[in-house]
């Protein structure tokens, strides 16, 4: 029952209750699996498997497994690369007066670029709460 | 002073915490009671990862620091829950 395309349903861990498919045998106990669940080392006595088989070669693409899936009419587990959020840092007061009074030398590198943006920003920031 | 406890404070819900006040003094305090620990639907057993705390404090928990992130998470135990799924998985491979 256990073997490369065989389905399964996923019985322990976060991923519980979610179909899964074998992707490739590693040892007598662990597996690698890929569908619904993340794509990661599995045990195969946390697999419970079902009659469905998929046509998919030994260590299958992610890709490969998502466009399978798509034709039973499941959709397969997908993760986005979250963009990096730039928090503007806040400065002490006492910094930021040092800062105005010191004369800058002026870089043309794309770091000071950004550094000269974001102190902007700041100061804006700062005067604002000072009125309210 | 003794009798400067309101009544209902002299009841055993509330738990009697001994403070050291920053004069010296060692004063008792009455505060309340955790509530029990979450047991299983299933079987009974003590379900682990299942936060307990005071009501006003569970509110502005996280939803993620209450319980642990699985299926049945805070209700069955991981041994049910195994039991569960596989029955659910042989029920569906039954009938298709």
């Amino acid at each position: 029952m256990i073997e490369i395309g065989r389905l399964c349903i996923k019985t322990a861990g976060r991923d519980a209750g979610k179909k899964c498919v074998i992707v490739e045998i590693l040892d007598e106990r662990f597996v690698l699996i890929d569908g619904e669940t993340r794509r990661k080392k599995c045990n195969q006595l946390h697999l419970e498997p079902l009659k469905d088989k998929i046509d998919i070669k030994k260590g299958a693409s992610h890709a490969d497994v998502t466009a399978e899936f798509k034709k039973l009419g499941l959709t397969a587990r997908e993760t986005k690369p979250k963009a990096k959020k730039i928090r503007p840092r806040r400065l002490r007061r006492s910094k930021l007066a040092t800062q105005a009074t010191a004369k800058p030398e002026e870089k043309k590198t794309k770091k000071a670029v950004k550094k000269k943006a974001k102190k902007a920003v700041k100061k804006e920031e700062k005067p604002k709460e000072e009125k309210k | 002073m003794r009798g400067m406890v309101e009544g209902r404070k002299k009841s055993r819900t509330f738990r009697r915490v001994k403070v050291k006040t920053p004069g010296g003094n060692t004063k008792v305090q009455y505060k309340r009671r955790k509530p029990s620990k979450a047991k299983c639907a299933g079987c009974g057993a003590v379900l682990a990862g299942v936060a307990r705390a005071l009501p006003r404090k569970m509110q502005n928990m996280p939803k993620t620091k209450k319980r642990p992130t699985r299926a049945y998470a805070g209700v069955l135990c991981t041994k049910c829950t195994r039991k569960k799924i596989t029955q659910k998985a042989r029920q569906y491979i039954s009938s298709s």
